[in-house]
C-alpha cells in the first residue's frame, strides 16, 4: 500500500521563532503565492476539460479510419492518430475525464469505505479494534500495486472493479488515519463531556468527533487523488483495468509502446497528460493542506555570512595579558517585512588570561548571543558589526576557514545541555579524539590515549571503557564532565561556557564548575561563565558583566558588585537570587520579563520595571559610564539589607 | 545485536504466516466460482469438477487449508492452470531478473536520493535547493513507464546502446546481463529517489540545526568533516526506514517496467495470472514478493541497530 505513503511532507523551512509581523502565514497569504494560482488556475482547466471533454474534442474517441493509422501530427489530427487510426487529441481529452472520473471514485469510495470503519474501531478500540487492525497490516504488507492485482484477480477486469481496487487500497489507509485521530480526539474533554451530558455514541462519534477530524482526513485524502491517477494508469497500461473502449491515457501509453518503432511521438502526449494531472493534483493536495493545517513556512533564502568592512578592524591597545576583546559587538535581525532590531547593542567585553568572568542576565537578555558572537558561531542570517579579537586575529572578519581553525583550538565552548552536545550515534570518544586529530595532528592512538588521560583528568572512572560508550550511556554530569574535556582537549586560551551547570543536579552543580575552576587556572586559560545565576558568579568569578536587554548594564570586580550594586538591575537579580538563610516564605523575583527586542525602549531598557525610573531615564539612550548604565547611579544608595 | 536480529526473525515467521493466509484466502474470498474464472463460461461441468478437483477445492475449507499449508512447508506452491507447471519452477525462473532489477533500481535510488538530499539540505533556499525541490516534485509527477518508454527510446532505439528489450541471464553472458538492466533500474530507480531525497533533505535541515553539530562547530570540525562524519550518519537514521518503504514501491512498480523493456519477472508473471485467473500461480508470487519485502525489513531493522546505538538491546 506503500503508494500512497510517498507523499513527503516539504515543509522543512528554517525554524525561526516568532518575530514581528511573521504570523500571516493565512489562507489568503498561500493563495497569495503567483505559483499557487498558476497552479490552482490548471487544476481548475484540468477538471474543467474533464468535464466538457464531449464538447472539445474534434473527433469520437473511438471513430476508428485505417486510412489515418499511426500518423503524426497534422492540420487534421493535431496529435495525430493511433493504430486504429483514431484521433489522438479526442482521446487525450476523454481520457482526462476518464483520470478524473476514477480517482474521484476511488478516493470518494475509499472515503466511504475505510473513514467510517476507523472511527468506529477506533472509538471502540478493544476486541474488534485488534481484528481490523490485524487485517489491514497483511493488507499493508504486500505493495499496493499487487494489492490491486489480487483484487482484480477475484473480482474480474473493468472499470468499476479498477476503481474499487484503488478504492480499497487507499480506504485501508484512511481507515488507520482516521482511527488514529480518533484515538487522540477520544481522550479529549469535550468528549468525555458529550458522554456525560448523554448524547448517543453515533452522535458523539459523527457530529462531536468527525468535525474535529475532518480536515487532515479531506486534505489526506486529497493528496491520494494524484495516487490514484498513477495506479490507474499503471493498471491499464498493463492491461488489467479499465474496458478496452473507455479511452485513458494508460491504455493509450500501452498503445503508443507498441508502436513506438513506428510513431515515436505517440508516447509524448499520454505521458505529459499523467504528468500534469499528478502534479497538480500534488501540489494542489499541497496547498489544500498549507491552508487547512498552516504547516509549511516559506523557505527564505539564506545569506551568506554577512562579514562587517574591514575596514575599521584596528585592535585596541591592550596589555600582553588579555587574550580575547569583544569590541563594541552589535547583532541585529531582520523580519520578513525588513524592519531591523538588535538583540545585542554595543557589547564590549576583554577576557585576561587565568581569569574567570561571568556574564549575567535573565533569559533574553543577550548572554548566549554574545557567546556566540565572541565563538563566531552567529547564524548567517544576523547581521553583525564589531570585532571580536582573538590574539591578532578578528574573529568577526577573518575567512571561515581561519576562524574554524582557532575554534576547539585557541577557544572552545561548552554548552547547557551536555548529553545533546555529543552526536547520538557516535562514541564520546570519536568525538573527543577528533579535535586531537584536526588541530593537534596526533594520530589515532596518540589521540586515544590523549583522550583517555582527558576522561580521567575530568573524573570519569574507568576511562578506557567508557570512551567508547555513546551519549545516551552517560549521565548528564558525566556527559558535561565529558564536553569539558573535549572543550580543553587542545588547552584554548578561552573557554566560554554557555550555564555549563544548569541542566545538572544540584549536587552535581558544584563539581562541574569546581572542575572548570580547577583546569582553567592549571592551564591559565581565560573563562567567559555565562549563568543567570549570581550564586555561581560569587562562587567561581573574578570579575563580573550584568547584561540587561541587549546591553551591559554595569561591571566590576565580583566582591565589590556583589556587596555593592550600582545598577537597580543588579540589585534586583541579587534580591532575586536564593541564599541558604533565606527564610521562609516565597522566593524573590523581579516583576516582569525581558521585552522582546522589537519593543525595546529607546531609553534606558531597564526604566519599566525599575522602581527608580524618572522621566529623565526614559528621555534618551543612557551610556555605559564608569561601569555602569544608569544615570542615577551616583545618587542611589542599592547596597543590600544584610 | 543478537537479540535484536532473534527479535526481528520471529517476527518476520508472524509476518510471513499472515502473508500467507492473506495468499491462501484470495481464492475463497472470490465472489465467482474460481472454476469458472479460470477455465471461462463455456466450460462442461466435468471440466470443472476436475479442476475443482485438482485444485482440491471439493474439500472442507479447514482440510483445504491444512493442506495448503502442509504443502506450502514442504515447499510445494502448486500447479499453475495455465501452464500446467510447478508454480515453484514458474517463480524460481522468474525471482532473479525481479529482485536483480529491484536491487539495481533500489541502489541506485538510495545513492541518487541520499546526494541529492544532503546537497538540497545542506544549502535551503538557495537556488539549488529550489531547483532540485522542483525536479523532486517533477519526478514525483512522471509514470515510471512512462519515462521507461522514453528513455528507451532514446538509448536503445535512437543510440543504439542498449539492447531495445529483453533478458540475458548472469550465466549466459555476464556483460549482456548488466548492460540490459541498466536503463530499466534506472527507470525504475527514479521514482525512490525523489522520494529519498525530499526526506533526506529534511533529515539534514534537522540535524544541522540540532545542539551537536553546533558544538561541533565550536570545537573547530571542519565543514566538510561535518557533514561526512555527523550530518551523514544522523541524518541517515530516519532515512533507512523511508528506503525501506521505497523499496516496497518499487517492487510494485516493477511489473510495468518489466513490460515496457520485457523482462520475464515477478511482475510479467503475475499479470498473466490475473489474466488467465491462474490462482495458484498469483498465490504463490503473492508469497514470493511477501518474503522479499519481508526480507528488506529484516535488513532495514539490523541496518538501523547498526547506525543507532539507542535502539540496541542493553
Amino acid at each position: 500500500m506503500s503508494l500512497a505513503t510517498d507523499r513527503v511532507e516539504n515543509d522543512v523551512g528554517e525554524p525561526v521563532a516568532a518575530r514581528p509581523s511573521d504570523s500571516a502565514h493565512s489562507f489568503a497569504a498561500i493563495l497569495r503565492r503567483p505559483l499557487t494560482i498558476v497552479c490552482l488556475a490548471g487544476t481548475v482547466l484540468l477538471l474543467a476539460v474533464g468535464l466538457f471533454a464531449p464538447l472539445l474534442a474534434p473527433y469520437d474517441p473511438n471513430d476508428a479510419n485505417v486510412l489515418h493509422r499511426l500518423q503524426g501530427p497534422s492540420a487534421l489530427y493535431w496529435l495525430g492518430t493511433d493504430a486504429l487510426g483514431r484521433d489522438t487529441l479526442s482521446r487525450l481529452l476523454y481520457g482526462t475525464t476518464t483520470a478524473v472520473e476514477t480517482s474521484f471514485e476511488a478516493v470518494g469510495l475509499a472515503i466511504l469505505l475505510g473513514v467510517p470503519i476507523g472511527l468506529v474501531i477506533g472509538y471502540f478500540g478493544g476486541w474488534w479494534d485488534r481484528v481490523v487492525m490485524r487485517i489491514t497490516d497483511i493488507a499493508q504488507s504486500i505493495p499496493s500495486l499487487i494489492f490491486a492485482f489480487a483484487v482484480i484477480a477475484i473480482l474480474g477486469r473493468g472499470t468499476g472493479q479498477t476503481a474499487i481496487a484503488v478504492a480499497i487500497v487507499f480506504g485501508i489507509i484512511l481507515l488507520r488515519i482516521a482511527r488514529g485521530l480518533v484515538l487522540r480526539e477520544r481522550e479529549l474533554l469535550y468528549v468525555d463531556a458529550a458522554r456525560v451530558g448523554g448524547l448517543s455514541t453515533p452522535h458523539i462519534l459523527f457530529r462531536e468527533i468527525l468535525p474535529n477530524v475532518v480536515g487532515p482526513l479531506i486534505v489526506e485524502s486529497a493528496l491520494m487523488l494524484g495516487s490514484a491517477i498513477m495506479l490507474v494508469t499503471m493498471l491499464s497500461f498493463l492491461g488489467l483495468g479499465l474496458d478496452a473502449e473507455t479511452p485513458d491515457w494508460g491504455s493509450m501509453l500501452d498503445d503508443a509502446r507498441k508502436y513506438q518503432m513506428v510513431n515515436p511521438f505517440m508516447t509524448l502526449p499520454p505521458g505529459l497528460a499523467i504528468m500534469f494531472a499528478v502534479l497538480l493534483f500534488n501540489f494542489s493536495g499541497d496547498t489544500l493542506r498549507d491552508a487547512l493545517m498552516g504547516r509549511r513556512r516559506a523557505v527564505r533564502r539564506q545569506p551568506r555570512e554577512a562579514r562587517t568592512a574591514a575596514a575599521s578592524t584596528v585592535k585596541p591597545a591592550v596589555d600582553d595579558n588579555t587574550v580575547l576583546i569583544a569590541d563594541h559587538l552589535t547583532v541585529g535581525y531582520a523580519t520578513d517585512s525588513g524592519r531591523l532590531f538588535d538583540v545585542l547593542s554595543d557589547v564590549s567585553i576583554h577576557l585576561r588570561r587565568g581569569e574567570t568572568v561571568g556574564l549575567v542576565g535573565e533569559s533574553g537578555s543577550g548572554k548566549s548571543t554574545t557567546g556566540m558572537a565572541m565563538i563566531g558561531l552567529l547564524p548567517p542570517v544576523a547581521r553583525r558589526s564589531g570585532q571580536v579579537w582573538l590574539g591578532d586575529c578578528d574573529l568577526m572578519a577573518a575567512p571561515t576557514e581561519v576562524v574554524a581553525r582557532k575554534r576547539g583550538s585557541d577557544i572552545a565552548m561548552v554548552f547547557q545541555d551536555p548529553v545533546g552536545a555529543f552526536s547520538p550515534v557516535h562514541t564520546i570518544g570519536q568525538q573527543i579524539i577528533e579535535p586531537l586529530q584536526t588541530h593537534r595532528g596526533l594520530s589515532r592512538e596518540e589521540a586515544t590515549r590523549r583522550a583517555v588521560e582527558l576522561l580521567d583528568m575530568v573524573g570519569i572512572p574507568d576511562a578506557a571503557k567508557r570512551i567508547n560508550d555513546y551519549p545516551h550511556q552517560f549521565s548528564g554530569g558525566m556527559a558535561q564532565r565529558a564536553t569539558i574535556a573535549m572543550a580543553l582537549s587542545c588547552e584554548p586560551k578561552v573557554l566560554i561556557a554557555d550555564e555549563p551547570t544548569s541542566a545538572l543536579d544540584v549536587t552535581v552543580q558544584a563539581q562541574v564548575l569546581k572542575l572548570i575552576e580547577r583546569l582553567s587556572s592549571d592551564t591559565d586559560t581565560a573563562v567567559l561563565l555565562i549563568t543567570h545565576d549570581l550564586g555561581v558568579v560569587a562562587e567561581a568569578c573574578d570579575r563580573v558583566v550584568v547584561m540587561y536587554a541587549g546591553e551591559i548594564v554595569e561591571e566590576g570586580r565580583v566582591a565589590d558588585i556583589l556587596r555593592r550594586p550600582r545598577h537597580p538591575y543588579t540589585q534586583a537579580l541579587l534580591k532575586a537570587t536564593p541564599r541558604n538563610e533565606a527564610p521562609s516564605g516565597r522566593l524573590p523575583t523581579i516583576p516582569g520579563a525581558v521585552p522582546p527586542p522589537w519593543e525595546w525602549p529607546s531609553g534606558c531598557r531597564f526604566a519599566p520595571r525599575c522602581g527608580f525610573a524618572t522621566e529623565r531615564c526614559r528621555a534618551a539612550k543612557i551610556h555605559l559610564v564608569d561601569g555602569v548604565r544608569c544615570i542615577r547611579a551616583d545618587e542611589l544608595q542599592l547596597a543590600l539589607e544584610p | 545485536m543478537l537479540q535484536l536480529i532473534a527479535l526481528r526473525v520471529a517476527m518476520s515467521v508472524v509476518s510471513l504466516f499472515l502473508a500467507a493466509a492473506f495468499a491462501f484466502s484470495l481464492v475463497h474470498l472470490s465472489p465467482t466460482d474460481p472454476v469458472v474464472l479460470a477455465l471461462g463460461d463455456g466450460a462442461t461441468a466435468q471440466q470443472k469438477l476436475a479442476l475443482a478437483r485438482e485444485l482440491g477445492l471439493d474439500q472442507p475449507i479447514l482440510m483445504q487449508l491444512w493442506n495448503w499449508g502442509t504443502r506450502l512447508l514442504g515447499g510445494d506452491l502448486g500447479q499453475s492452470i495455465f501452464a500446467h507447471k510447478p508454480v515453484l519452477d514458474m517463480i524460481g525462473e522468474a525471482m532473479p531478473v525481479t529482485v536483480f532489477l529491484l536491487a539495481g533500481a533500489s541502489v541506485l535510488a538510495v545513492v541518487i536520493g541520499v546526494l541529492i538530499g544532503s546537497f538540497a539540505g545542506l544549502r535551503p533556499g538557495s537556488w539549488a535547493d529550489r531547483l532540485l525541490n522542483t525536479g523532486v516534485s517533477v519526478a514525483l509527477a512522471t509514470p515510471s513507464f512512462w519515462l521507461a518508454l522514453l528513455l528507451g527510446f532514446l538509448f536503445a532505439v535512437k543510440l543504439r546502446l542498449v539492447p531495445v528489450a529483453g533478458y540475458t541471464p548472469f550465466v549466459d553472458d555476464p556483460v549482456a546481463w548488466a548492460v540490459g538492466l541498466i536503463l530499466p533500474c534506472f527507470a525504475l530507480s527514479v521514482h525512490g529517489a525523489a522520494v529519498i531525497s525530499r526526506h533526506m533533505r529534511g533529515a539534514v535541515i534537522d540535524v544541522m540545526d540540532s545542539a551537536y553539530i553546533t558544538a561541533a562547530r565550536a570545537r573547530g570540525t571542519p565543514a566538510r568533516l561535518i557533514a561526512r562524519r555527523y550530518m551523514l550518519k544522523n541524518a541517515l537514521v530516519p532515512i533507512v526506514p523511508v528506503i525501506g518503504i521505497q523499496v516496497a514501491v518499487l517492487l510494485a512498480i516493477s511489473p510495468v517496467i518489466e513490460k515496457v523493456f520485457v523482462l520475464p519477472g515477478l511482475g510479467t508473471l503475475m499479470v498473466n495470472a490475473v489474466v488467465t485467473s491462474d490462482f495458484p500461480l498469483l498465490q504463490g508470487a503473492i508469497l514470493v514478493i511477501a518474503t522479499i519485502l519481508i526480507v528488506v525489513n529484516f535488513f532495514v531493522d539490523v541496518a538501523l541497530g547498526v547506525l543507532d546505538p539507542r535502539i540496541r538491546p542493553q
